[in-house]
């Protein structure tokens, strides 16, 4: 978050901006913050604390700008200095090792997992959620911030600091993932793929 | 979209690399009319895989929309509002 203030609202602009242009993207924040901890009070404490910092920090929000992007900028920075270190899950690969992973052409030339439209459509449980919330947090990232929120690469960019291009590979990577999951599942429900 | 007939379909893609990156752009509304247009015109009528993938990947991004998204606590939304007040207060 670019934390040097531009504005000076006055109280009751700091509370229009507040509830008229933070407090509507609530839903998305905690789903968000849900799917990064995959722990229910975790992720209240992640939204509580992201509203709070927004509040602090409004002056720097720039009105007319994307404030659901602003947003999720912080929790998403606020999730990597405050509650993954404390996650239980230890982090297992090497992050420099995973980033040029995504930016090889291996990334094209995977096999696209054998997955049939009508065996993702019986999937019709917590199969999809499931395999979403297993995939690695920076594929699933990309996915909510594309497939459930329907920001663009740009504005991906943006809110996790890194260029367009990686974004790109890493969504397509972060799909194919997913699909090989679903896939595998589907599989293991005695779907014949082929 | 009219339907098209799958026994004319190519069964591999001539150009499937370049064609899988362009159907996620395509679907991220990253892709410029022309690019659209040729992928319509010359994959997802023409071949195939092509054709598959692209309802896959739409099948796929209307199921996460439907089983992975939800509201938040009405508690949490409460607190959220009564902390802000607070801090007004203060
Ligand atoms: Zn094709």
């Amino acid at each position: 978050m670019d934390e040097a203030p531009r504005n000076q609202y006055s109280q009751g602009e700091k509370d229009r901006i507040f509830h008229q242009e933070f407090m509507p993207h609530v839903n998305s924040m905690h789903n968000f913050a849900y799917r990064l901890t995959l722990d229910a009070d975790d992720a209240k404490d992640l939204v509580q604390d992201t509203y709070l910092k927004a509040y602090r920090f409004i002056d720097s929000f720039q009105q007319g700008t994307n404030a659901k992007a602003w947003l999720f900028r912080i929790l998403k920075n606020s999730f990597i200095n405050d509650y993954r270190k404390k996650s239980k899950e230890p982090s297992k690969v090497d992050y420099q090792e995973v980033e040029s992973y995504y930016n090889s052409d291996d990334v094209d030339r995977q096999i696209t997992p054998d997955l049939r439209v009508e065996a993702l459509k019986d999937m019709i449980g917590d199969e999809i959620s499931n395999a979403l919330n297993s995939l690695d947090v920076d594929f699933k990232t990309v996915i909510i911030l594309a497939d459930l929120e329907d920001f663009k690469y740009d504005e991906m960019a943006t809110i996790l600091d890194i260029p367009i291009g990686t974004v790109r590979s890493r969504l397509h990577r972060a799909r194919n993932l997913l699909k090989e999951k679903l896939a595998n599942y589907a599989k293991s429900m005695g779907y014949n793929n082929s | 979209m009219e339907e098209p007939d799958k026994s004319k379909m190519k069964t591999d893609c001539p150009e499937k690399q370049q064609c899988m990156q362009l159907l996620q752009r395509i679907m991220d509304g990253e892709a410029t009319d022309a690019e659209r247009q040729h992928f319509i015109e010359h994959h997802l009528n023409e071949c195939l895989p092509c054709y598959q993938e692209y309802h896959l990947e739409v099948a796929l991004k209307e199921m996460l929309k439907s089983k992975c998204t939800g509201k938040a606590p009405s508690d949490l939304v409460e607190k959220i509002k009564s902390a802000i007040d607070q801090n007004t207060i203060m």
